[in-house]
């Protein structure tokens, strides 16, 4: 029964993450003073990209630049199986937080393999700012996960879900918010794409079919990431989890969305600035969790 | 001052008024002549090379110099012996360019420069063959040679990133080479010239004097009106024509409305490349206003086509002058509402504070104009320094700031903004009545005329030489980013890569208009006829 689950899980997923994607450029547009396009814009994107041939530049390291993309991919579509999404079914072990935040990780890693091995300059840039960031806002991850082990004394979802109501736990929720945001590449972190900089950067030289997976991935870890932020407040009477679930989702995209209609593009160097800054914050809650509060 | 610098150096006076001294200094004491003029504050506007065998005297180039002291402009004229001159780049930089144009489209060879090298030119042009010629026939088109292979040295320590010819940073074919450690740029070069009209060929060869106010136009899709203003006033200095007045009121209401129009744009722009894209949205939104109302008044969103020799085309009458009102009332409240919010966008301000410095001696030794001088603490304005159409008239601020970086460039275009909603209240309160054209007048042949205006991004001069009835025999317009675009190089260098398209896009660069100076293809010219000109041009363009 709980395959059967899961695979709803992935399907919905899988179909929804795009959808989210062009309901945000929606928002977006709207409050640039754009009527914008359809929220299912990205989806034709995918499948226009999809039915497209890729090509390989001359320069690139062949192996890496082809399998970097199902690398990425993969990773992130295991890491959906492990999440609980709409439905609170997955695949459950001992320290599945863990291995979800190593899937995300592996799936950014894959992403900048494929654009060093592209050759391209711009992407070779983008790749490292990519780096950069990640390691920056690693940190803060990980006194978040810190917080939340202490706090339920577990590194499963099962024992994880809902937080109980404290301070830290609260702290902890703000500053997941916040690595979410900075994550899923947005203004003004989107810096390794930036495209009046560096012409999207990682995503220069990749076509075709090899595009449109690494697109979707953006899609999906958004999606994951918004999923593994609502499951800590949700609660878990099966018929409310689902609508809240739902709602959360439209919630969280409308105030992530509307937080990048009203801001500038960081330069690599101030976004690392920020994120020493937050991991201090965090370094203090995960003593607040520490004694107790 | 600047007449005891001349008569000093055996300088013959040609021409001396209220607006221009025109001599002629002998071969020898140029570079003098040029370091005096230099020291006693006069920048180098530009540099025009002739073929005067028509005029039956030999090449010649002529040195524009601007003293904002006195008012005036100063045109040195020095004829080539052997086709040579000798090279002022040595004393003044801002030279650099206009003398390597004249090389490349006369073939005056300039003594002492420091890089002999084409600029204008591409690589597989046959050598010895100048454009700007009169014996060469515009229509012609030699056969393209192999060009020189140029062998690259590679630092292994630097990464190479090329910005352009096509760079979503960059809306028009122009690149810049970044060499980079890291994300800091360590050195930095232009190539520009990549698309060429050969406007000044088509205008001297086949087109009249009278048809050139739209040529002039679009040398611009953004500042058009302001070369066609520039143009005009160059004909009517050399052949001292009176305009009505009310013809220079409604100039200057089109000018500024084109500067307004054109700074929105800009900032749209800015804000774009700093990925603030809700404020790029809204600029634009209220700069369409503008665009309707340079229709309501001329018939035209872009490329007014208003202006004639002698006047305008048309009238401004009370209902329009109503709308104008109205649309400039909203439009001022809209553009204060923005940029109070942007004012208070630390993040925002921290990408433009302190990046892409230019110091004022540097500004000054190139030469560089309007906004990008202004934001260096040189207080240039055209309008005030040589004031043309109505501005005499009139009470404006120009803003001055001296830090010299970007977001000095962008408070002074916001300021600037401001000023010009100012100016057009005013000219709306004091039109006056009257005729709108003077069509009586007679074209001098080899007259002398020089006619400058601010443009949105800086001082446009447009030089000219007629020629009998009812022709040029040579007009060399010069945009603003002609000027502006050498002094790039100092902002980029030491900054990070990440600032390098606001640090370009902070000059306003217009590379097209910068290249419009000069012929190459006559083919491209082609483009450029697509709107309704006249017959004779469009058979010329099918």
């Amino acid at each position: 029964m709980n395959i059967i689950f899961m695979a709803i899980n992935l399907a919905f997923a899988l179909i929804i993450a795009p959808l989210i994607d062009g309901f945000e450029r929606k928002v977006r547009a709207r409050l640039q003073n754009r009527r914008g396009p359809s929220i299912f814009q990205t989806w034709w994107d995918l499948i226009k990209l999809f039915r497209r041939p890729s090509i390989e530049p001359r320069d690139s390291v062949k192996s890496f630049y082809i399998m970097a993309p199902y690398l990425t991919f993969t990773a992130i579509l295991t890491a959906c199986l492990i999440l609980p999404t709409l439905l609170p079914h997955s695949l459950n072990f001992a320290g599945d937080l863990i291995v979800v935040i190593y899937m995300v990780s592996l799936a950014t890693f894959g992403f900048s393999i494929g654009a060093f091995s592209s050759g391209n300059p711009y992407a070779q840039i983008g790749s490292s700012r990519e780096l950069s960031l990640f390691m920056s806002e690693e940190l803060v991850l990980a006194f978040v996960v810190g917080v939340i082990a202490l706090i339920s004394r577990s590194l499963s979802f099962e024992h994880l879900f809902p937080l109980p109501l404290r301070i830290s736990s609260i702290l902890a929720l703000a500053l997941l918010f916040v690595i979410i945001y900075v994550t899923s590449s947005r203004i003004p972190f989107d810096i390794p794409e930036a495209e009046p900089e560096i012409i999207e950067g990682p995503l220069i030289e990749y076509s075709g079919r090899h595009l449109a997976l690494l697109l979707y991935f953006i899609h999906l870890k958004r999606f994951l990431l918004y999923g593994l932020f609502l499951n800590f407040i949700l609660p878990e009477k099966p018929g409310i989890r689902i609508g809240g679930f739902l709602i959360g989702l439209v919630i969280l995209s409308l105030v992530y969305s509307s937080l990048e209609a009203y801001y500038g593009r960081f330069r690599i160097d101030q976004a690392i600035r920020l994120m020493k800054k937050l991991s201090f914050v965090a370094f203090i809650v995960w003593i607040m969790a520490m004694v107790g509060w | 001052m600047i007449l005891d610098i001349l008569r000093k150096n055996d300088a013959e006076v040609i021409r001396h008024d209220e607006r221009l001294i025109i001599t002629s200094v002998p071969n020898e004491k140029l570079e003098e002549v040029a370091k005096e003029l230099f020291s006693a504050n006069c920048y180098y506007a530009t540099g025009v090379g002739v073929d005067e065998r028509g005029m039956s005297q030999g090449f010649a180039i002529y040195h524009i110099f601007n003293s904002e002291n006195e008012g005036k402009y100063i045109v040195i004229k020095t004829f080539a012996r052997n086709l040579t001159i000798p090279s002022i780049t040595p004393v003044i930089e801002g030279a650099n360019w206009a003398e390597r144009e004249a090389m490349d489209m006369i073939g005056i060879k300039f003594d002492g420069h420091p890089e002999p090298e084409r600029l204008i030119l591409p690589d597989d042009w046959p050598e010895g063959l100048h454009p700007l010629r009169k014996d060469f026939p515009y229509n012609k088109r030699p056969p393209s040679i192999k060009p020189k292979s140029r062998v690259k040295k590679k630092d292994p320590n630097t990464i190479e990133v090329p910005v352009g010819p096509y760079h979503p940073a960059l809306h028009e074919p122009e690149s810049f080479e970044l060499y980079i450690k890291g994300e800091e740029i360590v050195e930095a070069k232009y190539k520009g010239f990549h698309v060429h009209r050969g406007m000044e060929k088509l205008a001297e060869s086949r087109m009249t004097i009278n048809q050139i106010p739209f040529l002039a136009e679009r040398i611009c899709g953004i500042c058009g009106f302001t070369h066609s203003c520039a143009y005009c006033q160059a004909v009517e200095d050399a052949a001292k024509i009176d305009v009505p007045e009310r013809a220079l009121y409604i100039r200057t209401l089109l000018l500024e409305i084109e500067r307004i129009h054109s700074h929105l744009l800009w900032f749209g722009v800015v804000f774009h490349l700093l990925g603030f894209e809700s404020g790029f949205m809204h600029t634009w939104r209220i700069r369409e206003d503008f665009m309707n109302l340079a229709e309501i008044l001329t018939g035209n969103r872009k490329t007014y086509g208003m202006n004639l020799i002698g006047g305008v085309r048309r009238a401004i009458d009370e209902s329009k002058k109503r709308k104008v009102m109205r649309i400039v009332e909203g439009s001022k409240r809209d553009t204060v509402e923005i940029f109070d919010n942007v004012m208070g966008m630390r993040e925002l301000l921290n990408r433009m504070e302190n990046v892409g410095v230019l110091p004022k001696k540097e500004a000054r030794g190139i030469g560089v104009v309007g906004p990008t001088a202004r934001g260096s603490g040189i207080d240039t304005d055209v309008r005030i320094d040589h004031p043309y159409a109505a501005y005499g008239e009139l009470e404006f601020k120009v803003p001055v700031y001296k830090t010299g970086d970007v977001l000095s460039r962008v408070l002074v275009r916001y300021e600037e903004v401001l000023e010009s909603f100012w100016i057009i209240e005013q000219v709306l309160d004091q039109l006056p009545q009257g005729d709108i054209i003077n069509e009586n007048y007679k074209i001098p042949e080899f007259a002398i005329g020089l006619g400058a205006t601010e443009a949105p991004r800086g001082e446009d001069v447009h030089f000219l030489i007629t020629e009998r009835e009812n022709k040029v025999y040579r007009w060399h317009p010069r945009a603003p980013t002609y000027n502006n675009l050498p002094a790039l190089p100092i902002m980029l260098v030491g900054e990070k890569l990440a600032d390098a398209p606001v640090i370009i896009g902070s000059i306003d660069p217009c590379f097209s208009c910068t290249d419009h100076v000069s012929i190459i293809d006559a083919e491209r010219g082609k483009i450029l006829w697509k709107g309704p000109l006249n017959e004779g041009v469009r058979t010329w363009g099918g």
